[in-house]
């Protein structure tokens, strides 16, 4: 079957079978979009290993990922729920006000950067995670700490 | 030589339906969205998650920051299932 043709799948199954008991459990991370959407690079800072970890085995497991990862998966879930805890318990206030704000603007980090400033200096001054967005180009402020956004709704300064 | 008040009713009439269908429209816009602002140009990712939402909260636009998630979350995970041909 080397090609495929595209269809159109409307419908779905729903699996209720749990993992079999020779497989170690892992409480799923609750957090739906938003909040992950917010602690994103909170997570990344902190799980930075874990998850280079979970991607290289997927890399080198040949599509048998799914499989012979499911330790380093359990870690990666294990690591972000642990971020999401950390938040929740030092920073709840600062953290309900940028995921709310996030929610409210279809999840677009630049018009929220007022909310995501209180909670980044909250974030490292608790729990040491710094926000770093990778990749950008040397020698140039990075676009979460300019008070003005291009795009925003708001064009002065946000805070 | 005024211009007769007949003259304005049109303009009235215009500007109450277009206030009529804006209004309207955004109030059932907020209504579906559980009362905040509509997502827009979504893609596959933000639809997916927002599935994924709707697991945890039962709703689509409802948020939840909890980091263990509910009861059963782990094993209600759709699978998209398509019609064989052969």
């Amino acid at each position: 079957m080397a090609q495929r043709d595209a269809r159109f799948n409307q419908t779905v199954l729903v699996d209720t079978t749990p993992m079999p008991d020779h497989i170690p459990k892992v409480e799923e991370v609750g957090a739906t979009s938003a909040p992950l959407m917010s602690a994103a690079y909170f997570i990344g800072d902190r799980c930075k290993a874990f998850n280079d970890d979970f991607m290289k085995c997927k890399d080198e497991a040949n599509g048998r990922g799914e499989i012979d990862c499911l330790k380093e998966g359990r870690k990666v879930t294990r690591c972000a729920a642990s971020v999401i805890k950390d938040i929740n318990t030092h920073c709840l206030d600062q953290f309900k006000a940028h995921w709310e704000c996030l929610e409210n603007n279809n999840h677009q980090l630049w018009e929220c950067r007022r909310a995501e400033m209180q909670l980044n200096n909250c974030v490292f001054d608790k729990l040491g995670l710094k926000k770093t967005i990778p990749g950008t180009p040397e020698g140039q402020v990075p676009v979460h700490l300019r008070p003005k956004q291009k795009y925003a709704q708001y064009p002065g300064p946000q805070w | 030589m005024g211009v007769p008040f007949e003259a304005l009713l049109p303009y009235g009439i215009i500007i109450t339906m277009f206030g009529v269908s804006g209004y309207g429209l955004h109030y059932v816009k907020r209504f579906a969205n559980d009362g905040k602002k509509a997502r827009w140009n979504r893609d596959l990712w933000d639809r997916q998650m927002m599935e994924r939402d709707q697991r945890i909260t039962g709703s689509f636009r409802g948020q939840s920051s909890n980091h263990q998630a509910p009861t059963g979350f782990e094993v209600s995970n759709p699978w998209k299932i398509e019609n064989r041909i052969y």
